[in-house]
């Protein structure tokens, strides 16, 4: 059954100003907090002068340096902890990067504190630092030597089938750093209630915040309250506990006020992660009519000193294609700077682009269409496992997306194409694919005599649209109107609120839904199908409000992972289960016009067919795509991330020298999705597809550039100097 | 004899200063650094008026003054002293009826995360006003000061271009 068009169910209070993100409270006496930040790319502290920053009038604390008793390390996500990175400034004076907070300032005013931190001074011991991967002083290892636990891929004898493949293809790919920029602001308002601690903050991930600041702190998780109704945008940049919240909380126990922050646009690109830098070397095997024999992927990944972030670009590249032998290498480069992390389509997003340029290469090579090359690699098991996949319907993408795009009439000669203006023209196509990941979940569910069904469960809504697709399957469950479900996520109260990152949040918290709706029909009375006439029923039970809490684990998940999840740890689990592999697909095709003086790029048309499984919400799930392929767009023509090589440090730092896509960039984004439920995931049948729906638009884009000119593009972004 | 200074019985530096804000009068003593939209957001809880840089890159803090948009995190506060200012809170009618620009808004979905709506709305509302959407093409050069980091771009020109031709046809 195709699930009904209905809106955004709380779009009201986004276009009225009335949804409420982090820093829109302003309790009574609310005090504002700001940082000083470090002004070297590395070495420690020698001095702090504060006397200046502490007289300015109104300002009520100065503080640079805690005690290791009264804060702790918080952990690093990815190593079995709770932040976005282990290092926890104002703990010592060592200065690891440039603009890490060196001083938090706490005042009356936002103006008051603004203008101490202005005159926090430091001197410093300055050592010599390194912000690129190819930088003197940057140093490399082996992942699958230092984290054992994230191996590479390997299948079968990839360097000899390579060596002995009659065609070759041997290019190596730039991808920079990018950082997420969601439009609001890093921001908390911090709060005690006598010995609770109250964080209002726009998080990914309140289990997390909750847990780890009572471990920095050493408060009872349970004395933590973490509220995230809504999100100012995702992206992954929230997605673990910032170094903010510790320091914040105790300066608002010594002030017993609240305290607010707003961090600066300018420092965010240093306080939160990034999408590192990475380099792949793509190597395909294949034999006269582009049967792919052997692949190779070699990756350097950029990480911190104090972190080693995993790569996982070999997890998709190695399942695109039906490849009998695949070598993946990924090594993992130290620089000086915060530890980079997650965003949108964080592996998927660069080992697509460099991956399907190649095969873009392999096709003019052996001189096949792209489309045709692509599907005479297809495979219906997991070339790394040798399970099936649990769904994979990439052919019917390609196949349904050439016949809506138009790709007949593409001529395959590179700049045969030209626009009545005289603009080349390139058509590009790529495809994607992003693991379908699954957490545990708590599913709270209760019905009231005013007929009202409120469901409280694990999941964050940053626009994605959870809290839309999660009041549709109950209206629809009930056949009650979708006005009378109250959704409430991101709140630690109604549940233990895991990480919502991965594209893993709706099949994750719709099949908990799912569990619990059937215990509701059961203490209503109700049958297990049907329309209920709720309050009626609840009216019956002679209960003023029934309510049940479920629990639901992935496929194959123990029990114990839900353990881990109300603890706050990372507990997702996939693509690899049991009896299958799970992955979503997609195909993209993409139209470039190269304007013939001025060799600006534009994109006027792109077409996106989608494998998400069954489409849970369509309306939210139409706007993923449109946004997941701007994603793409701006990923392949605007952003990047400039280190600094004097001061250490990013350079580019304001969203007006860190271009993202803008509404005149954007034309016509057509899309199809094959909406088949994956059933052997869950009763639901969702996969996922907030990140896949950019997953392979970059190397489109790519092959429609060099469609059109005649220039490969091995370096993103795609500039008019690469055009000339 | 002592020169009255205008600021006497104040702390120094303050500058009292009055306006409406959504047809109401108010008044305070500020510090002259304070943006409009500090005021605004901390002063009279009018969170709907959104920080996105401070630096008037982004457009989510977005207002009308005398019915002109502007970025509220680039105007001091003085500077609309005597002036009228409409935040995203003054759109809607008295009774909760939504302006057809935010209903085109809710209808063409043109939002995601919501937090640049309103400022994407106060915009659309102006560009409105100014004429300029004589075509899509319009609309987007004339909303690309508002950015949308989840990419509902496509939603927000077909909510403007909605109200526009229903201006269209109610003139005709």
């Amino acid at each position: 059954m195709k699930t009904p068009d209905l809106g955004r169910v709380d779009a009201h209070e986004k276009v009225t100003g009335t949804a409420s993100y982090g820093a829109d409270r302003v309790p009574d006496d609310l005090a504002y907090a700001m940082f000083a930040v470090a002004t070297i790319g590395k070495g420690r502290t020698v001095s702090i002068d504060t006397a200046a920053a502490e007289a300015v009038p109104g300002v009520r604390l100065v503080l640079t340096r805690f005690d290791e008793d009264e804060l702790r390390g918080p952990g690093f996500l990815m190593g079995g902890g709770f932040a976005f990175q282990s290092l926890q400034p104002l703990l010592s004076d060592v200065v690891a990067y440039r603009g890490q907070p060196i001083a938090l300032i706490v005042a009356d005013t936002l103006v008051a504190a603004t203008e101490a931190a202005d005159l926090v001074r430091a001197r410093y011991e300055i050592e010599p630092f390194a912000v690129g991967i190819d930088d003197e002083g940057a140093t490399s290892v082996l992942q699958e030597e230092a984290l054992p636990w994230f191996p590479d891929v390997k299948v079968g004898d990839a360097e000899t089938a390579y060596a002995a493949s009659p065609v070759q293809i041997d290019e190596t790919y730039l991808h920079p750093a990018q950082h997420q920029v969601p439009m609001e602001l890093i921001s908390s308002v911090v709060q005690w209630k006598g010995d609770r601690l109250v964080v209002h903050e726009s998080t990914q991930n309140a289990g997390a915040l909750r847990h780890g600041v009572a471990a920095q702190l050493n408060l009872d998780p349970a004395d933590v309250d973490v509220i995230s109704p809504y999100i100012g945008g995702g992206f992954g940049s929230r997605n673990a506990l910032q170094p903010h919240i510790g320091p914040l909380a105790l300066a608002a126990r010594r002030l017993r006020r609240p305290v607010k922050l707003v961090i600066p646009r300018r420092q965010t690109f240093h306080t939160g992660s990034f999408r590192p830098v990475s380099r792949h070397r793509i190597r395909l095997g294949a034999d006269p009519s582009g049967r792919l024999l052997a692949a190779l992927h070699d990756a350097d990944h950029q990480t911190s000193r104090h972190d080693l972030y995993p790569a996982m670009y070999t997890e998709i590249t190695s399942r695109l294609y039906a490849v009998p032998n695949f070598g993946g290498r990924q090594r993992l480069v130290q620089t000086d700077v915060q530890t980079p992390g997650f965003m949108r389509a964080p592996n998927e997003g660069p080992a697509s682009f460099a991956f399907e340029s190649a095969v873009d290469v392999l096709a003019y090579a052996t001189g096949q269409d792209p489309v045709e090359l692509r599907l005479a690699n297809d495979t219906a098991t997991d070339p790394v496992t040798g399970l099936p996949f649990s769904s994979r319907h990439l052919a019917q993408c390609l196949t349904r997306g050439a016949e809506r795009f138009g790709w007949q009439k593409r001529d395959p000669r590179p700049g045969s194409m030209r626009a009545a203006d005289g603009s080349l023209v390139g058509l590009g196509v790529a495809v994607g694919a992003h693991p379908v990941l699954v957490a545990p979940a708590v599913a709270r569910m209760s019905a009231g005599a005013d007929g009202r069904v409120t469901v409280g469960v694990d999941g964050h809504e940053m626009g994605q649209g959870i809290r839309s697709a999660i009041a549709l399957l109950v209206a629809q469950d009930l056949g009650v109107p979708v006005q009378d479900v109250v959704v409430r996520v991101g709140d630690t109260r109604v549940a233990p609120q895991h990480l919502t990152a991965g594209a893993w949040g709706t099949a994750t918290a719709l099949p908990a839904v799912h569990k619990a709706l059937r215990e509701l029909r059961k203490r209503l009375g109700a049958g297990d199908t049907g329309t209920v006439e709720v309050a009626a029923a609840v009216r019956a039970t002679g209960h003023g409000s029934p309510e049940v809490e479920v629990t639901s684990v992935g496929p194959g998940q123990p029990p114990e992972m839900l353990d881990r999840s109300r603890a706050g740890l990372f507990s997702a689990a996939g693509p690899v289960f049991p009896d299958f592999t799970a992955f979503s697909w997609a195909a993209h095709f993409v139209e470039v016009r190269i304007e013939a003086t001025t060799r600006r790029i534009r994109v006027p048309r792109a077409l996106c067919v989608a494998d998400c499984g069954r489409v849970a919400s369509p309306v939210t799930a139409a706007s993923q795509v449109r946004g997941g392929v701007i994603w793409g767009i701006s990923e392949a023509l605007r952003e990047s991330s400039e280190v600094d090589p004097r001061f250490g440090g990013f350079l580019n730092t304001t969203l007006e020298e860190y271009p993202v896509a803008v509404n005149a960039d954007i034309a016509e984004i057509d899309f199809d999705f094959i909406d088949e439920p994956d059933l052997l995931l869950s009763e639901v049948g969702v996969k996922g597809l907030g990140e896949l729906t950019m997953i392979g638009v970059a190397a489109a884009v790519a092959n429609a550039v060099f469609h059109a000119t005649g220039q490969r593009q091995n370096r993103l972004p795609i500039r008019i100097e690469d055009v000339m | 004899m002592m020169k009255t200074s205008p600021t006497a019985g104040r702390p120094a530096g303050l500058v009292e200063t009055a306006f409406t804000v959504n047809g109401e009068q108010v008044r305070f003593e500020l510090d002259p650094r304070e943006s409009l939209l500090d005021v605004l957001r901390e002063r009279l809880v009018l969170t709907g008026t959104k920080k996105g840089c401070d630096q008037g890159h982004c457009g989510a803090c977005t207002v009308h003054i005398d019915g002109r948009r502007v970025v509220s995190c680039l105007t001091p506060a003085v500077q609309v002293a005597g002036r009228d200012v409409t935040t995203i809170e003054g759109v809607a009618a008295p009774d909760g009826t939504l302006h057809p620009l935010q209903q085109a808004f809710v209808d063409c979905d043109a939002l995601q995360c919501g937090y640049c709506t309103p400022g994407q709305v106060m915009s659309g509302l102006a560009c409105l006003a100014e004429g300029h959407t004589e075509t899509d093409g319009d609309i987007r050069e004339y909303m690309s000061g508002n950015l949308c980091r989840c990419g509902a771009y496509i939603g927000i020109t077909a909510a403007i271009r909605r109200v526009a031709d229903q201006t269209k046809q109610t003139e005709v």
